[in-house]
């Protein structure tokens, strides 16, 4: 009678601590108000929905080793986190998830973002913020003669074949994003018929010819047609070889019009930066009338001392601000030392890129470049579609069980009920426990755990039925049900469980949630049938003291 | 007492030749299928590129196939997904693959403007986009095998441990039966190979094992008891003691694999199809191809000389098709010790 009572004080404890588990409460976290992210108490049951289930984004994103080779990948990636979990944070996001996969890939999950292009573009960029004094030597034009002799002897894009084919192939693979495929195509064509018409300026050769000399040192303009012909040129290892040294050629991020026609700018900077983004502690958008669109930003005191005593020694000279390698805006003239305050001048783009460039310069560059492997964004719609149907669905499922188990079992299938539903609460209230995601796999693991779950009763019932043939006693029967069947159930469960966790382990996302939910099945399944099931057996013989016949 | 199956006398695994032959006509044309245009895989392994739209009015799938050929996609599948309203559009060529590598929604941007230009901005809304480049999808392909293998590994030790290494041996070379078989299934159905779906077939491992466990477990436990019966016997014994909890385990998760059969959406339905033939499968290889590679292994390598004697005996009486049905060992007065 004792251990009766503790069986059933345990049982008791269990079950008040699933619903505990699964009580809805009251949680402080973002939501979405009005279209803009907020902090705010909310009540709810504390059971994550996954990205499946409440629509989102899912984003994988890969080191980019294609412009140079990392040493330390595990470093490299851990500090990619980093920031890119700030930014995440920053863009703001009901409850995000960055963790890294091996040691080069970080997952990203997005719950509830619908702009997936706008997301991919905050998460990745590298946002590497340079200063650099533009060219007061005339370094290039020096070089010119020689940087032509190259370019001669390499030939030019369209002696190759249509420059299409360049922007399609592997030369300035890194450069085409920058144009759709039409203008790409366009680009093309427009020089093929230039180069057929018009040869080559006398003045100049295939680079000096395409370049006006800009109103600034180091500015360089080239019509708009020419741009991929001399970015072609500029991406040229032997070129970018006989640069000459301590010099770096930068593209502007921007085209201009002048007098009807359309200059892309090229800007000739020495190459050592005087300051980079690392030391801005804070970066505010802000709209002006004269310059537009622009970023404030704030260096911290180490980088404000620096950015004085370097800017002190260039007053006149012309400091370009570089961008992931684009000049943003024109660059400016110094007047007089520049202390902790700047700007960046984004010109005609609106306040949606200036708040993301903001957001990215206070989270901080990425310190490699990343690349995005894998990219997903679930609607919403999609979602409830999938919970309705799993609901239906697993309701279906469960009363058919119920259905089976009593007409086949009559009273001992009830009692094999109260075990389901005993199962049913620990398992959730364990998935609730761990912080585990409720996925569209997970549900389905979890309705087929059921089925499952059911087998252990079944091999029990099936042995006491056996054991009563034999002309045992009730009781008699019912103890050696439980104890033959035990084997079975264990090792069944045990093998079960191992297929589980190799699929926890080496599985992925949805994979893992259907891990994550069997296996939380499996362990309360065995508790149901080993532990619960019986108790209610012991508490039905107490009562009937044995008399009565067991149906079963 | 309600009761089906009760007490049979089935000869089960007389039976295992015409099950065998079964087994292969199922097999070989599913075998040469898959070895002429392999699997349906899904761009989860392959790399590339699926979005579902969801239209204002009923999609037109000529008007969008013929506007995809003109962005440069003329091999993409598109089919309709649940309603008529819905398109699912899948771009799985290795050009688009390629064109991915540079940038992951690059596709799906392409296909973005194309369909606009066609149907007009806000005619349609995108209900969720995929795209997965190449190198990731390999990976997981890799993983996943190595998943199963593992898994086999592990539970070979474990089974092993447990039961002795024939009993496991011929539990795991049963499994790798039934994956084979459901593959063939899912071949025959021109099923895609997702990363759920093999989630499905993972599953169907651990059915099938499931199933073979409990059977073997009663073979165990009766060979515990000492009596000198033959392996051939004590298998169709063990498989008709264990029938009527194979029966109901196996209609009550068939029950809730029709549910989500019927009401799990298109998203879970080939899930649901996988674990359906697998579970049927699962429990047939149990009897037919579990119990006669135990026999065999029991024959090649055997526990004990008496054992050998009795095996080849009931090899003849099975052959000569004497009535092999054992007594069952029911009402029997098996000493207590005998059990556990």
């Amino acid at each position: 009678m004792t251990n009766l009572k503790y069986r059933l004080a345990t049982i008791v404890a269990l079950v008040l601590a699933s619903i505990w588990a699964l009580w809805p409460r009251t949680v402080i976290e973002r939501v979405k108000r009005n279209g803009v992210f907020v902090y705010d108490t909310v009540q709810r049951v504390p059971l994550k929905r996954g990205l499946d289930l409440q629509g989102g984004m899912y984003l994988q994103l890969e080191l980019d080793e294609s412009k140079g080779v990392v040493s330390d990948k595990e470093d490299a990636i851990q500090r990619a986190v980093k920031v890119v979990r700030n930014r995440i944070d920053e863009f703001g996001v009901a409850e995000p998830t960055v963790q890294t996969v091996g040691n080069n890939r970080i997952i990203v999950e997005l719950p509830g973002i619908d702009d997936p292009e706008r997301a991919e573009a905050v998460v990745q960029q590298a946002a590497h913020l340079q200063f650099m004094i533009t060219d007061e030597t005339n370094a290039l034009e020096r070089a010119l003669p020689r940087l032509d002799q190259i370019a001669r002897d390499v030939g030019g894009p369209t002696s190759q074949g249509a420059l299409g084919d360049t922007s399609k192939s592997s030369p300035v693979s890194g450069l085409e994003k920058l144009f759709t495929q039409d203008s790409g195509a366009k680009a093309a064509d427009t020089t093929k018929a230039d180069s057929a018409t018009s040869p080559i300026p006398p003045t100049g050769g295939p680079i000096s010819g395409l370049l006006q000399r800009g109103e600034m040192p180091g500015e360089f303009y080239i019509t708009q047609e020419n741009v991929a012909r001399a970015e072609y040129y500029f991406s040229l290892p032997q070129i970018q070889q006989a640069i000459p040294p301590g010099k770096a050629v930068k593209w502007g991020a921007d085209t201009m019009s002048i007098g009807g026609q359309i200059y892309r700018t090229l800007y000739v900077v020495d190459s050592r930066p005087i300051i980079t983004g690392e030391s801005i502690n804070d970066a505010r958008p802000n709209n002006t009338p004269i310059d537009g669109t622009v970023v404030e930003f704030q260096l911290d005191n180490e980088g404000g001392r620096r950015f004085r005593s370097e800017t002190a020694k260039h007053i006149q000279d012309y400091m370009a601000i570089v961008l992931d390698d684009r000049v943003m805006g024109r660059p400016p003239v110094i007047q007089g030392a520049i202390g902790t305050r700047g700007q960046i001048t984004l010109g005609r783009r609106d306040m949606q890129q200036a708040q993301d460039l903001a957001l990215v310069l206070r989270a901080g560059a990425l310190p490699v470049p990343l690349k995005i492997a894998d990219v997903r964004s679930i609607g919403a719609s999609l979602g409830d579609d999938a919970i309705r149907q799993g609901l239906s669905a697993g309701a279906l499922g469960i009363a058919i069980v119920i259905l089976i188990m009593v007409v086949y079992y009559r009273f001992s299938g009830m009692l094999a009920v109260l075990g389901l539903m005993f199962y049913s609460v620990t398992t959730l209230a364990m998935l609730a426990g761990f912080g585990a995601v409720l996925t569209l796999p997970g549900i389905a693991g979890f309705v087929l755990s059921i089925g499952m779950a059911v087998d252990a009763n079944f091999l029990i019932f099936e042995r006491i039925r056996e054991e009563v043939d034999r002309g045992k006693t009730i009781r008699t029967s019912i103890d050696e049900g439980f104890s033959h069947a035990w084997s079975a159930i264990v090792d069944t469960h045990v093998t079960t469980a191992l297929t589980a966790a190799i699929l926890y382990q080496f599985g992925t996302g949805p994979v893992r949630g259907f891990a994550v939910a069997l296996l939380a099945g499996l362990a309360a399944s065995m508790v149901s049938a080993i532990f619960v099931v019986r108790t209610l057996f012991l508490l039905w013989l107490n009562r009937t003291r044995g008399t009565a016949p067991l149906s079963i | 007492m309600l009761r089906i199956l009760h007490n049979t006398k089935i000869d089960f695994i007389r039976l295992w030749k015409q099950a065998a032959i079964v087994i292969v006509v199922f097999l070989i044309p599913a075998v040469v299928m898959i070895a002429m245009s392999g699997f349906n895989w899904s761009i989860e392994f392959t790399g590339g590129t699926r979005i579902q739209l969801q239209f204002q009015n009923a999609a037109e799938v000529s008007a969008v196939r013929s506007e995809l050929a003109n962005a440069g996609f003329p091999n993409a599948e598109i089919a309709t997904f649940g309603s008529p309203n819905e398109l699912m559009i899948r771009v799985q060529d290795p050009t688009a693959i390629a064109q991915q590598d540079r940038a992951a929604g690059a596709v799906v941007t392409a296909i973005r403007a194309a369909l606009d230009r066609r149907f007009g901005e806000g005619s349609y809304t995108v209900v969720g986009a995929e795209a997965v480049s190449a190198k990731v999808g390999d990976e997981l392909s890799g993983q996943a095998a190595i998943a199963v293998l593992i898994a086999f590994g592990i539970t070979l030790i474990y089974l092993a441990w447990r039961f002795e290494w024939r009993f496991a041996l011929a539990t795991i070379l049963a499994t790798m039966h039934d994956i084979v078989a459901t593959l063939a299934f899912m071949k025959y159905l021109n099923l895609e190979i997702s990363l759920f779906v093999v989630g499905g077939i993972l599953t169907v491992i651990g059915y099938s094992m499931n199933d073979k466990v409990v059977v073997f477990d009663r073979v165990r436990e009766n060979l515990k008891k000492g009596r000198k019966l033959p392996l051939y016997d004590l298998l169709n014994q063990s498989v008709n003691e264990t029938l009527p909890r194979t029966v109901m385990t196996g209609s009550t998760t068939l029950a809730c694999l029709l549910a989500l059969l019927i009401f799990g959406g298109d998203v879970i339905r080939p899930f649901a199809w996988v674990l359906t033939f697998g579970i049927i499968i699962g429990t047939f290889s149990s009897i037919y191809v579990a119990s006669p590679i135990l026999l065999w292994i029991e024959r090649k390598y055997p526990r004990m000389a008496v054992d050998k004697a009795h095996i080849s005996a009931s090899q003849a009486r099975a052959e000569s098709q004497v009535e092999a049905a054992p007594r069952p060992i029911r009402g029997s007065k098996a000493p207590a010790t005998g059990r556990r």
